[in-house]
């Protein structure tokens, strides 16, 4: 059903006219089918490989574990048990699409190994992901053009910045909805301009948006890049159906929250409307350039682990936009390069609020732009204004100043890069998280009444020690804020036993007077690791109430 | 945490899951049914390619096949003239026009031979058949046909003088046995059921008759259809008794594996007008459906040598009754899903063939936008709206129309109704006559 061409039969349609070009052909056209090109395999396929093989080792001890992806993966465990959209109840903070996804993901393992169905572990899961998004970014590349030479650079950026490496080990949604923002493009740039293409860039569009709503300011670019990739004739259909497809997908989450009966506020539920407020309405973490602000923090984060990546392709994006009326390789990355101009733009007004991972869903943008702009330069120092009878030194000279610029690019960025991911692949940042799950898993005795509030990142290791998922082991913050949980905690602090005062913890306890008071009420038992990174293990102190 | 029902009720549970199941299964078919539809009927749009692909290639100038051109004509004295006329304008050297009147016909019949008389191309075929209808008429002329090939018009039909030219090239560099043109109703503007209608042509001969050439299964246009006479001869002419003898010509042919090939041009169409009255766009629908029926189960589909080809062969043939079912049972379904306690994830499937009907009237509307251009007609906001308003009862027409074709075929009533046209591209009007299925 899928042929374009007719099939052998007796019956073909009349005349076969080639339709006319439209002006994105750039000067390298790939071929019609990457799947077989077999320089294009190898490439991508040795590049994916070293890709794999850096994000992959040490995954599970470096970066961090993040709250955020505790988070995730328990709502995912949570589908996975069948108990809904999460153990807690769901309150429309983000689509549910992305931990479903995770749960699809990992629902393998996790049957055969339930207690594999941790952070550290199921970070493995992500590998996936990152090794899906690495092709699409290499397939994007040769789709707009670029030489395969720029793709495998464009996917090289995108797999082993150590800004990447540490971003895409982690279980975040925006890694997913990224990958489906690449599909989309990828989609949107198909050489054979097909109806259904577009119509399946909508769908992924749709399925990006839903696994993470900031999806949704990079859909005018992709809608751009579907633009230059549609041919006259057929163009309205492809866009419409794209924009169709997109709205109709998106539209399923309102619809899900109606026939919930949540989609508007009332008594006694959470609403969509609610969660989109607390989302719309979050305190602003200051301008990015600002100093001292939370944004500017959270920009010198990425900066610090590379500044290649970020600045070169915002640098990058910034050429190509420039050079738009002269450069083909501007005009045929216009899709990506805007992506980054958006993302850029939206992460520069005052007051908003910059999330640390924002920053991954510009990076295969990011990467490709950089890939295009140094295929531009070398473009121009290679071949502009060369002409037949250009003498040899001349050309010498062209290819002289070739390797100079490649040289020195290299060593400014295979030390930082080295330094980094050598990091990654080395260090080991989660051993006081191993050592307090391990404390709480052998030191307490009857887990099953136990009552612990712990940092999201932990609270899996803790069900699987047989701790009461939701009520016995308990997201910090939801001892505050969600009424399920304060309802059984009359007593406040009293009511709890532990409070395992992770970094995170300590850091939003200030907001949170049940967490902070348990935190006073309490002394540590346990201690892991030194200075502002250690978890402790406090247990609740009840006796001295009284005497006090 | 958990929702749990109240256990002990096995009863009603069991209804609950029935009827989910049930309604899982409706919605899924539905879903593919109308994906499957939207899917043909955006053929030509894949690709640009495939929409260059659909057209006529221009002649190289060279004519080496001879026409016999058949315009059967029944109280159509009003508007013959005029389309021999047109058709004598032809650029093609090559071709002769069989008028077929009625001996029960005098006032066509003197049109049609004072037409003959002014022009030696032109000549009378009388029809003597005691019950007349069109295939009839058509296999009384087919003796007399001298042309390489025969061609089939209507006697009100506004053929462009070059496609004929356009139509022997064809031939000769396809080595087609058949070649079908394009045939569009134009006057959007008349009715909210006109609308529908040209759009359904549109969307049927601009599009989902080339994926059927290509699928090697294609039920032919009623005119602009052009076979080579010994072809023609071979197969026995049309079926006497079929009320879609131009259907059933392409099912016998294109299940031989005759080679069919479509061509669409907006200018080449040949251009005609929708029923007058509601109640004949009803009683020419029931007709079609009732052949459409008919040559399902006169089988000959059944010798086309690919699976798929039977399946699309089956499919297309029953369209016009799913149509009609899905009409009445895709609102249905979502009233259901809205008002009975279903589960969240199954009341979300009764959603999926609302949204095949979005897309396809999303695309529905592009189409209307194209129409336009194409045919450089100015289409208003308001016509986009009568579209899109009038979907849901032109659905209630298509279903009305199938329900009346069973009907009707059950009772064994297979006589032909009469559509009334008025001449709305014409200045004479009130003709009776029969009229052309797509």
């Amino acid at each position: 059903m899928t042929s374009t061409l007719p099939a052998v039969t007796t019956t073909v349609p009349a005349q076969r006219q080639p339709a006319p070009e439209t002006g994105s052909a750039g000067r390298t056209t790939p071929p019609s089918r990457l799947r077989s090109s077999h320089s294009d395999l190898l490439l991508c396929g040795l590049l994916l490989v070293a890709i794999l093989v850096v994000q992959g080792w040490n995954i599970a001890d470096y970066p961090t574990l993040s709250d955020d992806e505790g988070t995730y993966l328990a709502q995912a465990w949570a589908v996975q048990q069948g108990t809904g959209l999460a153990h807690y109840t769901y309150w429309y903070d983000h689509p549910p699409l992305g931990w479903i996804q995770i749960a699809l993901l990992t629902w393998i393992p996790a049957h055969f190994s339930p207690g594999s169905m941790t952070v550290g572990t199921m970070r493995l899961a992500m590998l996936v992901i990152s090794a899906i998004s690495a092709i699409l970014v290499y397939v994007l590349a040769r789709r707009l053009s670029l030489p395969r030479w720029a793709a495998g650079l464009g996917m090289l950026l995108f797999g082993l910045s150590p800004l990447s490496v540490i971003l895409q080990r982690e279980i975040f949604l925006d890694n997913i909805a990224v990958m489906w923002m690449l599909l989309a493009f990828c989609a949107a740039a198909s050489p054979s301009r097909h109806l259904w293409h577009h119509f399946g860039a909508g769908l992924a569009a749709a399925a990006s948006v839903l696994t993470k709503e900031t999806m949704v300011v990079i859909l005018p670019a992709l809608l751009v890049t579907m633009w230059r990739h549609g041919h006259r004739d057929t163009r309205k259909f492809a866009l419409t159906g794209a924009i169709t497809a997109c709205a109709l997908i998106g539209f399923s989450y309102p619809l899900f929250a109606l026939l919930k009966g949540e989609l508007l506020p009332g008594s006694g539920h959470v609403s969509l409307w609610d969660g989109l407020k607390y989302q719309m309405t979050r305190p602003g973490s200051g301008f990015i350039l600002d100093q001292g602000t939370g944004s500017f923090g959270v920009l010198h984060s990425w900066l610090y682990y590379d500044r290649v990546l970020p600045l070169g392709g915002l640098a990058g994006a910034l050429l190509l936009l420039v050079t738009w009326r002269w450069s083909v390789t501007a005009r045929s990355l216009a899709g990506p390069a805007l992506t980054v101009a958006i993302l850029a733009a939206v992460a520069m007004r005052p007051g908003g609020y910059l999330p640390a991972m924002y920053v991954i869903g510009a990076l295969p943008f990011l990467a490709l732009v950089l890939a295009g702009g140094t295929a531009s330069v070398a473009h121009a120092v290679l071949r502009r204004w060369r002409h037949e009878g250009e003498r040899r030194y001349v050309t010498g000279g062209r290819y002289a100043l070739a390797a100079v610029l490649a040289v020195a690019a290299g060593a400014y960025v295979v030390p930082h890069w080295y330094d980094g991911d050598h990091t990654a692949v080395t260090a080991d940042a989660n051993a006081p998280y191993r050592a307090a799950s391990k404390w709480l898993s052998t030191e307490v005795k009857d887990p099953k009444d136990t009552r612990v509030l712990v940092d999201d990142a932990l609270w899996l290791d803790l069900v699987h020690a047989g701790y009461r998922p939701g009520l016995g082991v308990i997201w910090f913050y939801k001892a505050d804020l969600d009424p399920a949980v304060t309802k059984t905690m009359p007593h406040g602090w009293k009511d709890i036993d532990y409070v395992v005062a992770s970094p995170t913890v300590r850091r939003d306890a200030v907001d949170l007077p049940n967490v902070k008071a348990a935190i006073q009420h309490s002394t540590p038992v346990a201690t892991f690791g030194t200075g502002a990174d250690r978890i402790e293990i406090r247990q609740i102190q009840r006796e001295t109430v009284g005497a006090e | 945490m958990t929702h749990r029902r109240d256990g002990g009720n096995w009863g009603s549970w069991g209804d609950l899951l029935l009827t989910s199941v049930f309604i899982a299964v409706v919605s899924l078919a539905l879903f593919w049914m109308a994906a499957f539809t939207l899917w043909w009927q955006m053929h030509a749009w894949r690709t640009p390619e495939v929409l260059a692909s659909t057209r006529f290639s221009s002649p190289d100038g060279d004519e080496h096949v001879s026409f016999s051109l058949l315009l059967p004509a029944r109280h159509e004295q009003a508007v013959l003239d005029h389309t021999i006329q047109r058709l004598l304008e032809s650029t093609h050297t090559d071709f002769e026009i069989i008028v077929i009147v009625g001996h029960d016909d005098p006032e066509t019949a003197a049109v049609a031979n004072s037409a003959a008389e002014r022009d030696p191309r032109v000549r009378v075929v009388v029809d003597t058949h005691e019950k007349k209808n069109k295939p009839k008429a058509m296999n009384t002329a087919l003796p007399h046909c001298r042309g390489d090939v025969v061609g089939v018009f209507d006697a009100e039909d506004q053929v462009h003088p070059e496609l004929l030219a356009h139509v022997d090239h064809a031939f000769r560099t396809t080595g087609a046995d058949v070649v079908q043109g394009g045939v569009q109703l134009i006057n959007f503007h008349s009715s909210w059921y006109s609308l529908r209608n040209c759009l359904e042509y549109f969307f049927w001969f601009r599009s989902r008759l080339h994926l059927h050439a290509q699928k090697g299964f294609i039920p032919l246009g009623g005119n602009t259809v052009f076979v080579r006479t010994d072809t023609l001869r071979e197969a026995d002419g049309w079926d006497p008794n079929c009320l879609a003898e131009d259907c059933d010509l392409g099912v016998r042919l294109s299940s031989v594996g005759k080679k069919v090939v479509v061509a669409y041009d907006s200018d080449m169409v040949t251009r005609e007008e929708t029923p007058g009255s509601l109640m004949s766009l009803l009683k020419q629908r029931t007709r079609w459906n009732q052949g459409f029926l008919q040559v399902y189960r006169k089988k000959d589909w059944k010798q086309l040598p690919g699976f798929g080809q039977r399946l699309l062969a089956r499919y297309t043939l029953m369209t016009p009754f799913l149509q009609a079912f899905s009409g009445v049972i895709i609102p249905l379904n979502a009233a259901v899903a809205l008002f009975l306690d279903v589960p969240v994830g199954i009341a979300f499937l009764t959603f999926l063939p609302l949204v095949t009907a979005a897309v396809t009237f999303v695309f529905e509307v592009v189409g209307l936008h194209d129409f336009g251009k194409q045919y450089g007609l100015r289409v208003r906001a308001v016509h986009y709206l009568k579209l899109v308003v009038g979907g849901p009862f032109y659905q209630v027409l298509l279903a009305g129309a199938a329900i009346r074709a069973v009907w009707r075929e059950q009772r064994g009533r297979n006589d032909w109704e009469l559509t009334s046209h008025v001449g709305a591209h014409l200045t004479e009007t009130a003709v009776i006559r029969e009229d052309v299925p797509a």
